[in-house]
């Protein structure tokens, strides 16, 4: 054998393992160069992904806020509190519906409050549709005539001015409180009407307070009332006419607590039966609704519509993800030479599964976020629009960031596992 | 002088089928640090194999492979990848270029892998390019250059995690002759400071630009 001495390279010290794997940023950037240099294809399979999570944060988001916009209303309506209304009026067996009879009386409110333990307040109500005016000014609003105990029983204060006293009840005062929509309306928005006066039919009502914004309950606007006295309401307005007392619309009643309300109900039908002479054979000729329950049902129903929703949303997210393996897939084959190359000045299976990995949880997760994006003004242009209020849960964000992660890493393990085994001569043979 | 290479009974079987093809019968070979060899033999004579199995992309089937005193034949892939990366520079026929990468960023892909930070990637590169005359072309992508300046990076990537054994196959397959004697004259330029040399050739007028010739025919080395 034929030997030349020449100066060799002196033997470096060699570590049989590289020590540290190459590092996160690294890769990161290389994944960033790889995907940026095929921006189209990069960004159509962006799109499930975006797609995916975008529904699911709006719809998440706008289920929660339409919730919260009725945890909100049954805030309002006190969840303690029975509505009773008289029974439909029944001529010649067509009912009138319920609240067009008038059975009940302000002397029931009084005999319940004092006869049913369960139960803390009564309020009674009775209330036309009416026109109210100011100077040259007409408003037709909704006039209640209200008792002492309304401003407790239904939660609600005066934002300004006073509530009525027990005089103005008994005398039957020409005074009004207003809702605040018709104080907006007839005297100016954040007006001070204290004092100045209020034309009802034919009489003037002086006004002594204005309620604070309660908001709207379905099509109804709760603000656009005008609260009077039940007496002057009863003697002016309506005119007595109950067989005996003061006839009402209905009843609110205000149990001790939450959990008297069964006992309250029971309570109060049993004492208004025995009140109003009904046979045992006799249906009731009143009805009590609980306000509460309802609210309730509807919440419990937009909850599962919501998860019924977010879960077909996800199936998009499923989409997006086999969209994702799809194109790695093709990209693995694609690049088959690169990783040839790449293994063969040194790059250790490790780090060939890592890039391809990361690529695919790069599109991903920046899909993800451009989808969250996407979903968070969405949810907030739809409480715009259908005046719910915008709810975004950390946890949603959280959710979302986690869930594009998640699909990213499973739609690389394929084929990404497919890249790493390559053998490197057949990968720098490949064309 | 101490050994780069030791090979002691290599031999390589593939199976086709149902049938075993042995491409190497049996290999024992020497190579000193600072020879410059070539490797000469028809196609299909095992010599493309060889070259694999010595540059750590391949294993044998049975024998043992010692470089610079360190017997690969219980290395893992990662450990024969890290090897190639720290001690071997390829150089290939058709180039093996990144197409979408710049001359500069091809040269600095052996050293992400050694885990070296980007600044001086970057400047180990430029020196690498320097050194085999493409000063002007650094950021120019494979498609901008000539073959013979494409080899030069492929060469300026082999040199620069500074490797004991240079291997070359075929280096000047994919060149016109003037290119090609350019291209040999700076492979005789790396072996004269002191880099260890393998070509794989066809070639009789490269080949006689080594200080040895290894004939392999059918497996065996012929002598």
């Amino acid at each position: 054998m034929k030997t030349i001495s020449s100066p060799a390279s002196p033997q470096k010290v060699l570590a049989v393992k590289r020590t540290d794997p190459v590092s996160g940023l690294e890769i990161l950037s290389m994944a960033v160069e790889a995907l940026w240099g095929n921006k189209l294809r990069t960004g159509l399979t962006m799109l499930g992904v975006v797609i995916g999570i975008a529904s699911v944060i709006a719809i998440a988001s706008v289920g929660q806020g339409v919730q919260k916009a009725t945890e909100q209303r049954i805030q309002a309506l006190g969840t303690d509190v029975l509505q009773v209304l008289p029974s439909a009026a029944r001529t010649g067996g067509i009912s009138q519906g319920v609240g067009s009879s008038s059975t009940l009386t302000w002397q029931d409110a009084e005999a319940i409050v004092k006869e049913a333990p369960a139960v803390a307040a009564v309020s009674a109500y009775l209330q036309r549709p009416g026109q109210v005016v100011y100077e040259k000014d007409n408003h037709s609003t909704n006039i209640v005539g209200i008792d002492l105990n309304y401003s407790e029983v239904k939660n609600t204060k005066t934002a300004l001015g006073r509530f009525l006293t027990p005089e103005e009840l008994d005398q039957a005062q020409s005074v009004a409180i207003l809702g605040s929509t018709v104080r907006d309306e007839l005297f100016g928005k954040d007006s001070t009407p204290i004092g100045k006066k209020l034309r009802i039919q034919t009489e003037s009502y002086e006004i002594i307070g204005v309620f604070e914004p309660k908001g709207s309950e379905g099509s109804m606007d709760r603000d656009d009332q005008v609260f009077i006295p039940l007496t002057s309401m009863s003697k002016r307005i309506v005119g007595n006419n109950a067989l005996s007392g003061v006839a009402v619309n209905g009843l609110f009643v205000k149990a001790r607590s939450n959990d008297d309300m069964e006992a309250a109900k029971f309570q109060v039908v049993n004492l208004l039966r025995l009140r109003h002479n009904l046979a045992a054979s006799q249906d009731d000729d009143f009805t009590i609704r609980n306000q509460t329950d309802i609210v309730n049902t509807f919440t419990a129903v937009v909850g599962l519509l919501t998860i019924m929703v977010v879960t077909i949303a996800s199936i998009s997210l499923v989409v997006g993800g086999i969209g994702i393996a799809n194109i790695m897939l093709v990209s693995v084959v694609e690049r088959t030479r690169e990783i040839g190359i790449r293994k063969a000045v040194g790059a250790a299976n490790s780090d060939i599964l890592n890039q391809f990995l990361v690529e695919s949880i790069v599109i991903s997760t920046v899909g993800g976020s451009i989808g969250m994006a996407i979903g968070i003004v969405t949810a907030f242009l739809a409480s715009l629009a259908f005046s719910f209020p915008f709810v975004l849960s950390i946890w949603a964000i959280v959710c979302g960031l986690v869930l594009s992660f998640i699909v990213g890493l499973l739609a690389g393990v394929i084929p990404a596992r497919n890249a790493a085994r390559l053998d490197p001569i057949a990968a720098l043979r490949s064309d | 002088m101490p050994q780069m290479i030791q090979m002691q009974a290599i031999t390589k079987t593939y199976r086709l089928g149902e049938v075993n093809v042995p491409v190497l019968k049996r290999i024992d070979l020497e190579i000193e640090q600072g020879q410059y060899v070539a490797i000469m033999g028809a196609s299909g004579s095992g010599k493309s194999t060889l070259m694999n199995i010595i540059g750590c992309l391949d294993r044998p089937t049975t024998g043992n492979y010692v470089l610079e005193g360190r017997n690969l034949t219980a290395f893992s892939d990662d450990e024969l990848a890290y090897v190639r990366n720290q001690r071997i520079g390829f150089v290939f026929q058709q180039f093996n270029l990144l197409s979408r990468s710049t001359a500069l960023e091809n040269v600095m892909l052996p050293m992400i892998y050694a885990n070296i930070p980007k600044s001086k990637r970057r400047q180990q590169a430029t020196q690498a390019l320097i050194r085999v005359g493409l000063a002007n072309f650094l950021s120019n992508r494979p498609s901008q250059l000539s073959g013979g300046q494409q080899q030069r990076v492929a060469i300026a990537r082999a040199l620069v995690n500074k490797p004991a054994l240079v291997l070359a196959d075929e280096p000047t397959g994919a060149l016109d002759s003037e290119t090609s004697r350019e291209v040999m004259e700076l492979l005789t330029e790396l072996n004269q400071q002191g880099i260890t040399i393998v070509v794989v050739t066809h070639n009789p007028e490269v080949a006689a630009r080594t200080k040895q010739v290894i004939r392999v025919q059918d497996g065996l080395i012929v002598h």
